[in-house]
């Protein structure tokens, strides 16, 4: 409610307040410190003495951490002593609205030291997980395969950091799958991607950052991105998200059998917070991930209702791995308590929340431009600057798709609407359009590169049946307004692929319309890289993730 | 009576058991809330009970039982009766297969399970007494089992010793042995306390009454007279052994036993069976030989189980004898009970604490024995333990739920956590040092922890070579632009391998070349020709090679997707043609552009890889993608 959208171009005038010394605060052992900062603000963090952690990730002793924009905690498992500042900008509630809010320590929005935590839980899963990681060294077995659900706002995210933050520093190399794509790990909303993380997680930035041409702080994680550009993974029956999910679960599969450390560890898969609310299809969607990344450990967050009915469904179910029923592997449904420094993100955090990953999927991660003042800080802010290409494009050269299904995106995500299901020109019969009877050849993705002998049949055949047509629809000439300042991904799939392997391509990059000129049918875009764009098929989100003005001056 | 709802219940409620792993308080009493607000299942709770305890591994058997306990003295009725009907079966079942600490437990908990519930209104045992009196005539059968075992060894190593020990003789011998566990070795050491020969004499005694005692009990098993007669004597051995006695109380002693005595003088021919009876017995095949001994001893029902008996009611209000229950399930469960692992140890476990045996209550009573289990210290793993687990239980002690000892006690032994969301609940905070403290060597920047050990001490100088090279790289690449690079297609990414930053060099060829054969050993072809993308600025562009002073051809890679120089390196600010270069400074190949980057471990290191590929010919190669 407070809590602002960007607001990185407002003049802070309020410098006169200056800035607050820093104030330090003393955290007793199994104590977290809960902070939130909001966009625009610089609240920095440095450790004193003792050892403390944000979200599994330690941090160093007498580095800076600065942060904006972010609601996270600082745990410690042995007490730690803490010093709070404001950056610069800091000591001023931009919002304006909520004159308080800002004066917590170092301008915080709101900050407290909690010691209830379930940290203990949380640890005790990474060790039951270390546990059956050992046991799958060996013995050839699959390492566990752990899917977390939970509410919105229930911590599963930050659960996947800390397992995921654990997990490394015990020397393992999780895959983490994060299937919300309401929530970006180190690429934009709409997508859903499997990450490989060898690397300590960034403090300072979440997950950490996707390679970039220069050298980053933190080493950078690679992802592998595929679209899904709607904002509910309901939409449409689910009949566009399961096929996305399955083909990321065939990528991750085959990372597995040929990464022997991956294996070992085994894969943390997050989800969106609908597929627990109980919605129509949602436990059909659970089954469906369960299913197809073969699940072993089920933790449900917090939710009663939902564990009950994940114990009854798959609690000692072998799970659906080809080698459950050699090591008679069996899935565990655990309910772990939801913390109690989770807070509802409202929807204005979560727009700036995505605003901001877009703006740094192009422009990188500066910190704003009074870091040098800072003359304490080292040189560890993660900073980097990156330079986007401005071209401009002949539409009709592109290939662009559209999904034709009706999202639900622009309105309170949980007010799914099955009445919604089924419309879209995708469902008329092939032949009334005339990109649609391009694809005759059959609705087959390509075979996954590497995979000899795994197929897809599953979920094909249930596109297949369902309606032969992927709601996938060439956008033609001439180009809509509609362009104007959204995204469009840039498929790995060629231009003349089918919509199913379009629907099915790993995602190269993403081009951010800034003009559409639809008289001359050019359009100015912004590309991550520069150079030529390569010729590919490009799916386009219409206004999801988010509709981001003025990212291009 | 099992209808839907009820296996329904029972579904639910074995879920729940399964999770309850250690002994947790709180878990134990939301189950005995469940079954408390679920009493019209009891008969279907009570089963999947009975079958979790029989089902469950070893180390569960404890709480699921104390569940049961709970239950029934929290509970009590419906489930007392239906759970007692099999708990003989039960009980025996989880204590064959327990270690010797958890059969002390469930020896506590038997033991209060002969009383009333603590606090209660209602005097009646907790189960009753036909219940726990089967169960304890099993285990004291069991406990003799190994005793005679134990004896048997004694006897056949003091044969073996040559001497010519007269029956009458080998029997403090056999104490000896008892008492020292397997001291085989030495020589008739001390017995224990001697006060003088009274002792050794009344040792005799009681040694003869036990052996007596044992036939008689082994002729007939489930007679619960000659069970407690045999144990109490036992007992009092034990006591004997372990405690020093004065004279005054010895005498005491004496004059209880003296009511054998007429008996006894009967036995006194027969103990010389015994040792041939068990000498055929390998010491590690614990098989009993109950059976062989009644047909030696035929006079086992001379010893007057009347006297015993109303000694026993002289000193014991609480027992009074019942007829022998004979429980069917008593035979099955019977031969396993010598089976258990371990023979040394079960000898011990054996002689857990047992309920409080009238007639050392009365002897304690009396004062003769000291209140005390304290035992004079012995070190041996054989009998010392009887010492203190004579059954001098405090009634504090009778808690059927203590505050859960066992899951810490599981926890230092390895770190396996199970995953249960029980599990999940028990702080192991010694665990967590594994991320802490074990390694407790940190950098600086960014807080990575490193073993102390050399190979710790190796990656740590690596991992700050690392940041420093970063460093450096990034106030260079801060004067450049830089740009997201594209993501990897699906190809790459499953061939992709994390490399760590500290890891040697030669490790990141090598991890790559595992993963992705093709560009690894497209990298060993000899050195590759080097070239940079076009820069964008078009001054820089337009600069010409400074050795040459020739400008530089852009061509577009297909690979790179992008304008590339071909043959040019970057060297500081400069770009020179990487031939001039080479030339210029005799450095044979000139460096790989990529090759810092190869040791970020990202992706640059695979797209660096794939410029190396295709420098051959860049832009006349197409790398074949999937989806064309």
């Amino acid at each position: 409610m407070s809590l602002p959208g960007l607001e990185l171009t407002q003049p802070s005038e309020e410098r006169h307040l200056a800035v607050a010394p820093p104030s330090q605060i003393t955290l007793k052992a199994g104590s977290e410190w809960r902070f939130e900062v909001a966009f625009g603000h610089i609240v920095r963090v440095k450790l004193l003495t003792g050892t403390a952690e944000l979200f599994g990730t330690e941090l160093a002793e007498s580095q800076t951490y600065t942060f904006s924009g972010t609601k996270a905690a600082i745990y410690t498992w042995y007490g730690c002593e803490l010093e709070v500042s404001a950056g610069e900008t800091g000591a001023v509630t931009s919002d304006g609205v909520t004159p308080v809010a800002g004066h917590g320590a170092g301008g915080c929005q709101s900050e407290y030291t909690a010691e209830e935590t379930p940290m203990i839980e949380y640890a005790n899963l990474h060790f039951a997980l270390e546990t059956m990681r050992q046991e799958a060294q060996g013995s050839g077995k699959d390492g566990p395969r752990v899917l977390l659900l939970g509410s919105d706002d229930a911590g599963k995210t930050s659960l996947a950091k800390i397992l995921t933050a654990y997990a490394t520093k015990s020397g393992r190399q999780p895959l983490v799958v994060n299937l919300d794509p309401t929530e970006a790990m180190l690429s934009v909303p709409g997508t859903l991607t499997a990450t490989a993380f060898r690397t300590m997680l960034d403090v300072e930035d979440g997950w950490g950052s996707s390679p970039m041409s220069g050298p980053s702080p933190v080493p950078v994680k690679l992802p592998l991105v595929y679209s899904y550009p709607l904002a509910n993974p309901l939409d449409a029956e689910a009949s566009v998200y399961r096929p996305i999910v399955s083909r990321l679960a065939l990528s991750v599969t085959g990372r597995l059998a040929e990464d022997e450390e991956a294996r070992e560890t085994g894969i943390i898969v997050d989800t969106p917070g609908i597929l627990s609310s109980g919605k129509p299809g949602s436990l059909e969607l659970i089954n469906h991930i369960v299913t197809e990344f073969a699940i072993t450990t089920i933790v449900v967050l917090g939710s009663e209702r939902l564990y009950s009915t994940m114990v009854k469904q798959y609690d000692n179910k072998p799970s659906a791995s080809a080698s459950a029923t050699i090591f008679d592997e069996r899935i565990s449904v655990l309910k772990l308590s939801k913390s109690g420094g989770c807070v509802d993100r409202d929807e204005a955090f979560r727009k700036a929340t995505r605003e901001s990953q877009i703006r740094s999927y192009f422009f990188g991660n500066p910190m704003p431009a009074t870091v040098s003042a800072a003359l304490s800080l080292s040189a560890s802010t993660s900073g980097v600057t990156l330079s986007p290409h401005a071209q401009v494009m002949d539409f009709a050269s592109l290939s662009i798709f559209n999904y034709t299904v009706i999202s639900t995106e622009d309105e309170d995500e949980d007010e799914y609407d099955p009445s919604t299901l089924g419309m879209g020109g995708s469902f008329l019969p092939t032949g009334t359009d005339d990109s649609t009877t391009q694809h005759q050849e059959p609705d087959r993705a390509a075979p996954l590169p590497g995979i000899i002998g795994l197929s897809n049949d599953v979920h094909n055949h249930t596109v297949s049946n369902a309606s032969s047509n992927v709601p996938l629809k060439k956008v033609l000439p001439p180009a809509p307004s509609a362009l104007a300042n959204t995204l469009i991904a840039v498929t790995h799939a060629s231009t003349t692929a089918s919509p199913a392997q379009v629907r099915d391509a790993s995602i190269m990059g993403f081009l951010y319309v800034a003009d559409v000129d639809a008289e001359k049918g050019k359009i100015r875009v912004l590309a991550p890289v520069g150079g030529r764009l390569p010729p590919r098929a490009m799916i386009w989100a219409k206004r999801w993730p988010t509709e981001v003005v003025g990212l291009v001056g | 009576m099992s209808g839907l709802v009820s296996d329904e219940v029972a579904e639910d409620y074995k879920s729940s058991l399964e999770d309850l792993t250690g002994n947790d308080r709180f878990q134990i009493s939301n189950l005995t809330v469940i079954a408390k607000e679920n009493t019209e299942h009891a008969m279907a709770i009570s089963r999947v009970l009975e079958n979790h305890i029989r089902s469950t591994p070893p180390q569960q058997k404890l709480p699921a039982l104390y569940v049961v306990d709970s239950i029934v003295k929290n509970v009590g009725t419906p489930y007392t009766l239906f759970l007692g009907r099999n708990m003989y079966t039960t009980f025996m079942n989880a204590y064959t297969l327990v270690d010797a600490q958890t059969r002390r437990k469930l020896d506590e908990m038997l033991k209060t399970w002969k009383e009333p519930v603590p606090g209660s209104l209602d005097t009646r045992p907790v189960f009753p007494p036909e219940i726990t009196r089967s169960i304890e005539s099993a285990l004291i059968k069991a406990r003799t089992a190994a005793l005679q075992q134990e004896q048997a060894r004694g006897n056949r190593d003091i044969l073996n010793r040559g001497r010519g020990t007269p029956p009458g003789m080998s029997r403090p011998a056999n104490n000896h042995h008892g008492t020292n566990g397997h001291g085989y070795g030495t020589p008739t050491p001390p017995q224990g306390p001697r006060p003088g020969s009274e002792l050794d004499a009344l040792n005799r005694d009681l040694e003869a009454c036990i052996l007596s005692a044992r036939s008689d009990f082994a002729a007939a098993p489930f007679d619960p007279t000659s069970q407690q007669r045999l144990k109490a004597l036992l007992d009092l051995q034990t006591i004997m052994r372990n405690q020093q006695l004065t004279p005054d109380q010895l005498r005491l002693v004496r004059d209880q036993l003296s009511a054998f005595r007429p008996a006894q003088a009967v036995q006194n021919p027969a103990p010389t069976a015994p040792p041939p009876a068990a000498a055929p017995v390998p010491p590690p095949a614990p098989v009993p030989t109950p059976p062989s001994q009644p047909v030696s001893q035929p006079l086992q029902n001379l010893l007057n189980s009347r006297t015993l008996a109303e000694l026993i009611k002289n000193t014991a209000i609480r027992q009074q004898p019942t007829p022998p229950p004979v429980n069917p399930n008593a035979m099955p469960t019977m031969p396993q009970m010598p089976q258990m692992p371990q023979m040394p140890q079960m000898s011990s476990a054996s002689h857990t604490p047992q309920p409080e045996n009238p007639l050392i209550a009365a002897l304690r009573s009396r004062g003769i024995l000291p209140p005390a289990s304290a035992p004079p210290a012995m070190g041996s793993t054989g009998q010392p333990s009887t010492g203190d687990a004579l059954p001098f239980l405090m009634p504090g002690g009778m808690r059927s739920t203590p505050p859960a000892p066992t899951p810490p006690v599981s926890m230092p032994v390895s770190s396996t956590v199970p995953m249960t969301t029980a599990s999940m609940k028990i702080p192991r905070i010694a665990l967590v040092a594994s991320l802490y403290e074990a390694k407790s060597n940190r950098c600086g920047t960014c807080g990575r922890r490193f073993p102390t050990t050399q190979e710790g001490k190796e990656q740590k100088a690596r991992h700050l070579d690392w940041h420093f090279k970063t460093n450096q790289r990034m106030s260079e690449a801060s004067k450049r632009a830089q740009t997201r690079s594209w993501y990897v297609d699906e190809r790459d990414w499953i061939k992709s391998r994390e490399v760590d930053d500290d890891q040697p060099v030669a490790d990141t060829d090598a991890t790559t070349e595992g993963g992705a054969g093709a560009e690894g050993n497209a990298a060993k072809q000899g050195p590759p020709k080097a070239w940079i993308r076009a820069p964008n600025d078009a001054t820089l562009r337009n600069t010409p090679c400074p050795i040459c002073q020739e400008k530089f051809e852009s061509t577009w890679s297909e690979d790179v997707q992008d304008w590339i120089w071909q043959d040019a390196i970057k060297v500081g600010s400069r770009v020179y043609h990487a031939s001039c270069y080479a030339e210029v400074t005799k450095d044979g190949p000139a460096p790989r552009s990529s090759t810092p980057q190869a040791r970020t471990g990202t992706p640059d290191s695979v797209l660096g890889k794939r410029k190396a590929e295709g420098t051959d010919s860049p832009g006349g190669k197409t790398r074949i993608k999937t989806e064309a």
